[in-house]
């Protein structure tokens, strides 16, 4: 679903993404870790098409993003860290702008589903600037989920959460990985990784140092067998 | 100096040389280095070689009585919008870092006051020295330095006003009676102005009548001896000492009337102080409440998108299904029905224009025609600056560049969606120009032809208006891609302290236009020249031709602007904000 080869980025004189390749299965969920700078955010960025990569290729669901990025773009969702929204349209006219953007022919139906699932229902006349931080995420949540993408790359999609919205987040996650969405997840909460994700992509100043199942990293680094994911992160970003 | 003040003038002096020095370190990029050598044959072709000598016509009519007269009338018409509809929010609200600093910081809110006249000096030396320029007599000679002081003296007066009467009206509105009460004597004192000026120029109605008649130099003859009769002469000399100084260089008068501009200073920067004074904690809340406003809308420096009541405006529903870029067109319109208010403008706008241009038709014959030629001026001047001021395209999205990016649209369609709208929502308002003569057409029909207005000519208008707006916005659109650094992202409305930088803006921009007519120009002139019909309906053929040559340049330019816009880094913008 999500085939990367070869990803460099470079800004400058500065490497930011050194030659990093994956894959990410249909209904895989994939932690993207690594310390601060080490080029989460670029990867996830380049993933979304926002960033053009300086060498290697993406593909998206079978679309190579160079080649053909609307097509791409067209079956994924990048959810960032600080939503982007609009501050004068209301919830629902953002998911109507959504749909109108992504061609969602039945979105009349899906929208007052996903408001609820999102608990957004009682503020659906909201603008932005109405909203709490956590409700902004969930809106931006909602617009990445409306046109049921085939890729999801969510970057700290938990900030800002309030504990009932965390589970309710883990469970949307869930659910859509279930359905066969191949999701890249970015964060910085440990446990939330353990708990969700199904491998593991930990990225060191732009490199991969390790990639796979905990099993995997395991037998890779003997040395962290019986460790925590706390600690064996430490090991290797350190 | 005390150390707060100490403390901003280390910020906004750090501030100024390290935005100098990023600026001076982007032009290490070749697109910028190529416009940082073209904007300096620009400057240098507008300020120093496009500008009159001191001996020029120009400078006699400055220095003309009657130019003093007038231009202090309409000063204080100018700062009259101040007091009445309110000043932009830029008058009272600081940046969300000085919020976030200067608010919890034990600072007074004297010393607030201060840092926001200190941080407005930026803007009005350069603004000083743009004018000062344009205005030059001898570069060299004592007159600049005297005009640049006259210039200076003015603006800082103005900003001071604008920021006083900002205060008034806060006061009032969040205080209600007991505001009233704390702002009655600034009430007073520039009521009174307002009122002195109001009761000249009705005293004198029936001459101003009469001299409409003779045309424009014996109305503005009639208008100077009604505004030198004893009460409003007397209520515009604070303005008019304002105004002396940048008109009367070089002459024995100068330091005198100067020194009288400074004591109209002093007195400003005394009324702020004693209004801070007045200020209870609430209306320090209020300007936090208002900065606090702009730090939520700095993405898109709207304004509140809710009435009072709490309703929202209502906007055309978008319907889910059709070409996805009619989203962004649609989002685009939005903006402008409830962030710009853009529908309550238009229609006070016309409801007014119709208005003036009934009494128009009862006053004289010639005052029509000079109300027509007006409204033409008007709307030949909102071609060309409306541009600076109707934001809602991509210089209202490229703070969200990141998001723009993913959408699944090709970039040459997000561009062209985003100029679509707000060439739409322009036309609109340059349109509605036309009630003017229409409104004398419906009242008699020979009342509209004595202005010389015909129906082919209006139809002209009428479908000339789209496309050059299209052409000014895509420039406009096209600057800010490719050059983020430098344009003002966001719709943000400035003061007058900016009126230089826009000024050259509109030039460059005026510049760039008029390259791009060279062949609709050429088009349509060919057109009229076979026909040999130069009023007739050949007028709308020819006009028709020169929108379809615009079109037919504008389409490579669009589509390059999207490989522009699919090439451009996040980064590069969001370093830019």
């Amino acid at each position: 679903m999500i085939e990367v080869s070869g990803y460099s980025k470079q800004y400058g004189d500065t490497l930011a993404v050194k030659s990093l390749s994956f894959t990410v299965a249909p209904g895989d969920v994939l932690g993207l870790v690594g310390p601060n700078g080490a080029g989460k955010t670029t990867t996830l960025r380049a993933l979304a098409g926002i960033l053009q990569p300086t060498s290697g290729s993406i593909r998206i669901a079978g679309v190579d993003m160079q080649q053909d990025p609307v097509a791409a773009k067209s079956k994924l969702a990048f959810i960032p860290d600080e939503p982007a929204l609009f501050d004068y349209l209301t919830v629902e006219e953002h998911l109507r702008f959504v749909a109108r953007l992504y061609g969602v022919a039945d979105a009349e139906s899906r929208i007052p589903g996903l408001l609820e699932e999102l608990e957004l229902t009682a503020k659906r006349d909201a603008l932005p600037t109405e909203l709490s931080r956590g409700m902004k995420q969930k809106l931006a949540i909602a617009c990445g989920l409306l046109h049921q993408p085939r890729v999801l790359l969510l970057d700290e999609p938990l900030t800002g959460l309030d504990p009932v919205g965390i589970r309710r987040m883990k469970e949307t996650i869930q659910a859509r990985a279930r359905e066969g969405t191949a999701v890249v997840l970015s964060s910085h909460l440990l446990h939330l990784v353990e708990e969700l994700c199904t491998r593991l992509l930990v990225i060191r100043r732009g490199e991969a140092v390790a990639f796979g199942t905990i099993d995997d990293v395991v037998s890779a680094r003997p040395e962290l067998e019986g460790q925590t994911l706390e600690e064996m992160f430490i090991a290797l970003t350190g | 100096m005390p150390a707060p003040l100490r403390a901003m003038l280390f910020l906004y002096w750090h501030a100024f040389r390290n935005r100098l020095r990023a600026q001076a370190a982007r032009a290490r990029n070749p697109r910028y280095l190529v416009a940082v050598a073209l904007g300096a044959f620009y400057l240098w072709w507008a300020l120093f070689r496009n500008t009159r000598g001191a001996d020029a016509p120009f400078s006699t009519l400055l220095q003309s009585p009657t130019t003093l007269l007038i231009a202090s009338a309409l000063l204080l018409i100018t700062s009259a919008r101040w007091w009445l509809f309110g000043s932009d929010r830029s008058a009272l609200a600081f940046t969300p870092a000085e919020v976030q600093f200067l608010f919890p910081a034990p600072i007074s809110r004297r010393g607030l006051i201060h840092a926001k006249l200190l941080r407005m000096q930026l803007a009005i030396l350069l603004n000083t020295f743009v004018f000062t320029i344009i205005f030059r007599g001898d570069a060299t000679s004592l007159v600049s330095w005297q005009r640049a002081t006259g210039w200076w003296l003015l603006f800082s007066t103005l900003a001071m006003h604008r920021l006083g009467a900002s205060m008034v009206r806060s006061a009032a509105i969040e205080h209600g009676r007991a505001g009233w009460r704390r702002v009655l004597v600034s009430g007073v004192v520039f009521g009174g102005m307002f009122a002195g000026v109001a009761f000249g120029l009705l005293a004198a109605l029936p001459e101003l009548r009469a001299a409409s008649d003779e045309g424009l130099r014996a109305f503005l003859r009639a208008m100077s001896t009604a505004l030198e009769a004893p009460v409003p002469h007397a209520a515009l000399w604070p303005v008019r000492v304002l105004i002396a100084p940048v008109l009367h260089t070089g002459t024995a008068a100068w330091l005198r009337e100067a020194l009288l501009a400074v004591g109209v200073l002093l007195l400003h920067y005394a009324w702020l102080v004693r209004l801070d004074t007045a200020f209870e904690e609430a209306a320090l809340d209020h300007t936090r409440y208002r900065a606090e406003v702009m730090q939520r809308f700095r993405s898109s420096q709207m304004g509140e998108a809710r009435s009072k009541k709490g309703k929202l405006v209502k906007v055309p529903r978008l319907a889910l299904t059709g070409r996805p870029e009619m989203a962004i067109a649609w989002k685009n319109v939005v903006a402008a029905l409830r962030g710009g208010s853009w529908k309550t403008q238009l229609v006070s706008f016309v409801v007014g224009l119709s208005l003036l241009a009934t009494l128009a038709r009862s006053t004289s014959r010639n005052a029509a025609d000079m109300f027509v030629g007006v409204s033409i001026g008007w709307g030949a001047m909102l071609l060309f600056i409306g541009p600076l001021w109707m934001r809602f395209d991509l210089r209202l999205d490229l703070p969200r560049l990141a998001m723009l990016k993913t959408m699944p649209l090709a970039g040459w369609r997000i561009v062209t969606a985003q100029i679509a709208a707000v060439t739409l929502l322009h036309s609109i308002t340059v349109w509605s120009l036309m009630v003017v003569p229409l409104v004398l057409l419906v009242q008699d029909p020979s009342l509209f032809e004595a202005t010389g207005a015909t129906i082919p000519i209006l139809a002209a208008i009428a479908v000339g208006v789209p496309a050059f707006n299209a052409l000014m916005f895509t420039i406009h659109n096209g600057v800010a891609l490719l050059f983020p650094a430098w344009v003002r992202l966001g719709t943000e409305a400035r003061g007058f302290e900016t009126m230089g930088q826009n000024l050259l803006t509109t030039g460059a921009t005026a510049f760039v236009a008029a390259v791009a007519l060279v062949f609709p120009v050429g088009a349509a002139l060919l057109v009229l020249w076979l026909t040999n019909d130069w009023g007739g309906w050949s007028l709308l053929l020819a006009t028709a031709l020169a929108s379809l040559v615009i079109a037919i340049e504008l389409w490579p330019v669009l589509r390059w602007l999207g490989t522009v816009f699919e090439n451009t880094d996040v980064n590069d913008v969001a370093a830019s904000l």
